[in-house]
């Protein structure tokens, strides 16, 4: 190429620009070409050594898949995937400050994805920092998910589930529960039960029966529904619900043992109720008796075994139980306070003996769980 | 329009008209040269993209695309491109060896910018070859020769003054290595501390234009991305301050025993017999490769992706501290044979390495430290930087820019200046002096511009002897108030401002003419004498001294004011003072 000299370089000036920016568009023309090499080869070599890090951590070779891992993302320094493998892979090997840098990096780049979030999540509950776990999870559950969103979000909502009862947060399992049953596609009848069994989990077992009862609408003889809903019915005290779902799952799977043996609680429980309605008066005073003989022979155990300590609370208690037996013997139907009160000293007379006088009988147990209904329904 | 340069019009300007002409002119070839300064940038950043492409080919291609330790490659192909390297620079390009920061400062400073094109592709070639292969040394000096190479060769093409083509040198170097840095800032900060030597705003726009140009080249090509991905850093509390002044202290020295291992060795290599000179890059790369082989491939090359590592916590301070140790003995041993490349990579190598390695065992006594690995890392390169090159505006700004966190500067400037003093007490010379003195050169250095002596007018200043008249004075008063002094020449100040001198023959001679009653400002001549402040340079005083025999020193904050006088003989004596004393305490210059 001829340049012009330093005269005709003052004087045109605009010639010689149009001249460099020529060459400089030829350069940019030609460098492209050669970068546009440079990238295709790097890339390939990074897909190549990605590749080999997933087999390495197929086969369990987690330092060599870092290593690769490592080497693809520095030939492919923007690919998301390739830092998210590794970022992963170091977390699951336990190099949660390298996976969180990477992590964090990925998360400043795309602080949306769910992905990011989810690796995120994880990666704070195994820290068990709860209030940066929930951020992340909750970043998950609202994020963007390229596919697979519905189960994507499903699966960060019940990690983080699983992680609050695993620390402890009852309340903040609790909100998150009730946000996901919220939220249950209708027809999902595995989700439901999931969600329902939770629920019973955390305490939660009223809205947990009312979902089992819902997944049974949809599929009566769903076992774990009615597994789930015979033990949510029991903790609420609706023992005639509990045994009907225990009969029909009984029904299905036989040789049930722990069914089984609640089922025969529940009957106990509902054989010993003196507030049963169905009940005439005589037939409540019958069973009031026959509860406070049960209580009777438990008290009498308790006081051979405290003779001679003195000042406890049996004292005060065999001193009523003696006053109520006379009471008893000439209850009528009309005497309703003195029904309460009978029962009232049988369920002093239980709690007191199941906290000094080792585990209850099954009779024993049915009378402590009647009172807890009394006492539950009257709150 | 005339063929005449600007400078040979004012030379000769006489009329208005020329006057004009001449600053049209001027002006124009501003804007060209600013103009010229974006595509010295621009074709500056397309030659450092090719540079770093071929470099990287040569490194997957020499060496795999994961070197490990073990692998027969990591011997066998630094040997002999080694062989191959050596031949160029014995044969085809002389001129290429080392670093390139030096010839750079040479050609601005000796050859009036002039720095051939065969350079430029002599040091593409072979540092390319060498840095890909494995020696331990890093592509951005070489980009700094190659961008000054291509701005001389445009100047020329262009047929630029020679003031101006002296100038295009820093302009390219800038260029070049902003790209190969991806750090606009630093380069030019370092190009202005260690190429120019002198901070110099004549040119500045230029640099920084063609520095910002050959940068938004790269950044179109290579992407945006920084040279590391940085975790998040910062300084939690202050009481950490003095941790980071530990790594400046270890820095320090580090950086002394890094730059006298190669002050040292580099001679003496030199001096070895001609037929050595096929030897000693091969050796050299054999050595590095066997330091590969046996379980250090990350001393090889430039090292990026390492320290890229590093500060993701990927290495433990044992081995961070081995890293450091080796990559000083890679990068002495390929430098002082004379391998092309460049410097600044594993400074920063060893200085990321050494962080990480002295945040580690500082974590180990004080768990509580809260800084990070990265932190320690960012902050060692900049400790490194400060210590071993000595460019220490460089060193800050530059950890800065490919950290993009400002919370970090408190550290870096700790660290640094512990680093900069223990190096600057212990080696006196900083590295690219020592290499330009080896060489037989004596370039301008920032260091010692930072550190002379400056002679100002207040240290040659006298109180005046004689009174100092006012021109509302009579003849015949002013006459009467000098009699008793011994003085020849005396100060009048004027009103509302300004000085001008009289003597006593004039006195005598307006009093032989009857004019005894009228004041000085109407019987003297109207004519002004100069004047000086004290914080003025000394050399200041030498333009007005011949000028008149007395110059007044005026306050900047009350003209009429006076400070004292300056004499010629009051100026000289000070120079010849300056100069004793030079000559017993070491260098003095004029600023």
């Amino acid at each position: 190429m001829s340049f012009p000299d330093a005269a005709e370089l003052r004087n045109r000036p605009g010639v010689i620009f149009a001249a460099l920016t020529l060459v400089a568009v030829l350069g940019f023309a030609g460098v492209t070409r050669l970068t546009k090499r440079y990238h295709d080869q790097q890339k390939a070599v990074a897909r190549r050594l990605y590749a080999r890090g997933l087999d390495d951590q197929k086969e369990g070779q987690f330092d060599n898949a870092i290593s690769d891992f490592r080497a693809a993302l520095s030939y492919d320094r923007d690919n998301f995937y390739y830092e998210l493998s590794l970022a992963r892979a170091l977390r699951d090997n336990g190099r949660m400050n390298e996976a969180e840098a990477y992590l964090v990096n990925l998360w400043e780049r795309t602080p949306q994805d769910g992905f990011v979030n989810l690796a995120l999540g994880r990666l704070a509950a195994r820290q068990s920092k709860i209030d940066k776990a929930i951020q992340y999870y909750h970043n998950a559950i609202y994020g963007v998910w390229p596919s697979n969103a519905e189960n994507n979000r499903r699966t960060a909502e019940f990690e983080l589930i699983a992680f609050l009862l695993r620390q402890g947060a009852q309340s903040q399992a609790e909100a998150e529960l009730i946000a996901v049953a919220a939220t249950l596609p209708p027809d999902d009848v595995i989700l439901q039960t999931h969600v329902a069994q939770l629920l019973a989990q955390v305490g939660m077992h009223d809205r947990a029966l009312a979902l089992f009862k819902k997944v049974l609408q949809e599929d009566r003889s769903s076992k774990p529904a009615l597994d789930g809903a015979a033990n949510s019915a029991f903790e609420l005290g609706h023992y005639r619900s509990a045994e009907g779902y225990l009969r029909r799952s009984l029904a299905l799977d036989p040789h049930n043992e722990q069914n089984r043996d609640l089922l025969e609680t529940i009957t106990l429980v509902l054989e010993m109720d003196p507030y049963d309605r169905r009940l005439s008066t005589v037939g409540r005073i019958r069973r009031l008796r026959a509860a406070f003989d049960v209580a009777s022979k438990r008290l009498s155990v308790c006081l051979a075994d405290k003779q001679g300590v003195p000042d406890t609370p049996w004292t005060a208690l065999q001193a009523n139980w003696m006053q109520m037996k006379g009471k008893l013997s000439h209850l009528t139907d009309a005497d309703a306070e003195t029904f309460d009160a009978a029962m009232d000293l049988i369920n002093q007379i239980e709690q007191h003996a199941q906290l000094d006088c080792g585990p209850p009988a099954r009779t024993d147990r049915a009378l402590l769980l009647l009172s807890a209904t009394r006492f539950g329904a009257e709150r | 329009m005339s063929n005449r340069s600007p400078i040979s019009i004012a030379l000769t300007a006489e009329s208005p008209t020329e006057t004009q002409e001449l600053t049209k002119s001027i002006s124009r070839e501003e804007r060209f040269f600013l103009v010229l300064a974006v595509f010295i940038g621009v074709f500056a950043g397309l030659g450092v993209v090719c540079f770093r492409l071929f470099i990287e080919w040569n490194r997957i291609g020499f060496l795999g695309s994961l070197p490990q330790a073990g692998d027969w490659r990591l011997l066998v192909a630094p040997t002999a491109i080694g062989i191959l390297v050596a031949l160029l620079v014995m044969y085809a390009f002389p001129q290429v060896r080392g670093s390139g920061v030096n010839q750079t400062k040479a050609a601005l400073y000796i050859y009036n910018g002039y720095i051939p094109f065969r350079t430029a592709m002599g040091k593409f070639i072979t540092a390319a070859l060498a840095i890909g292969s494995g020696q331990s040394l890093g592509p951005e000096d070489p980009s700094l020769q190659i961008g000054a190479s291509l701005a001389s060769a445009l100047g020329r093409r262009f047929h630029l003054s020679r003031e101006r083509l002296r100038l295009l040198a820093p302009v390219g170097a800038a260029a070049g290595l902003a790209a190969a840095f991806n750090a606009p800032i630093s380069a030019v900060l370092f190009v202005i501390e260690e190429v120019i030597g002198r901070w110099s705003a004549g040119i500045l726009g230029s640099v920084v234009l063609s520095a910002i140009s050959s940068v938004v080249v790269v950044r179109w090509f290579l992407g945006s991305e920084p040279l590391f991905r940085i975790p998040a850093v910062g300084l939690v509390r202050p009481s950490e301050l003095i941790a980071y002044a530990v790594l400046g202290i270890v820095g320090g020295l580090a950086a002394t025993f890094f730059a006298k291992a190669i002050g040292y060795f580099r001679p003496r290599l030199r001096s070895w017999p001609q037929w050595t000179q096929y030897i000693q890059i091969p050796l050299a790369g054999f050595l590095i490769g066997m330091i590969g082989f046996l379980g250090a491939p990350q001393v090889m090359g430039a090292g990026y992706e390492y320290m890229d590592q590093a500060m993701h916590d990927q290495f433990p301070w044992k081995m961070l501290a081995f890293l450091a140790i080796l990559k000083i003995v890679a990068t002495a041993l390929s430098f002082v044979c004379g391998t092309p490349g460049g410097m600044f990579a594993p400074t920063l190598f060893v200085g990321a390495m050494l962080g990480g390695a002295i945040g580690g065992i500082e974590r180990i006594f004080y768990p509580n430290l809260t800084g990070s690995t990265a932190t320690y890392a960012l902050v060692g390169m900049g400790v490194l930087f400060a210590g071993f090159l000595r460019a220490p505006m460089t060193s800050v700004f530059m950890v800065l820019e490919v950290s993009g966190n400002y919370s970090i500067i408190v550290p870096v400037i700790v660290a640094n200046t512990f680093a900069y003093v223990i190096s600057r007490n212990l080696q006196p010379t900083p590295i690219f002096d020592l290499l330009t003195r080896q060489d037989g050169l004596d370039l301008p250095s920032m260091e010692e511009q930072r550190e002379e002596r400056i002679l100002r007018v207040e240290d040659a200043m006298q109180t005046p002897a004689a009174p100092i008249l006012d021109s509302e004075e009579t003849v015949k008063r002013a006459n009467n108030r000098i009699q008793g002094s011994d003085g020849d020449l005396f100060l009048v100040r004027l009103h509302p401002s300004g000085w001008t001198s009289l003597n006593r023959d004039l006195l005598k001679r307006l009093i032989g003419e009857g004019k005894s009653e009228d004041t000085l400002a109407s019987a003297l001549p109207t004519e002004r004498l100069p004047y000086l402040h004290p914080d003025l340079p000394l050399e200041m005083a030498l333009r007005y001294i011949y000028q008149s025999p007395l110059v007044p020193v005026i306050s900047r904050a009350d003209f009429r004011k006076l400070e004292g006088v300056i004499s010629r003989e009051a100026v000289l004596g000070k120079y010849r003072v300056a100069e004793i004393d030079s000559e017993s305490d070491g260098r003095f210059e004029l600023s």
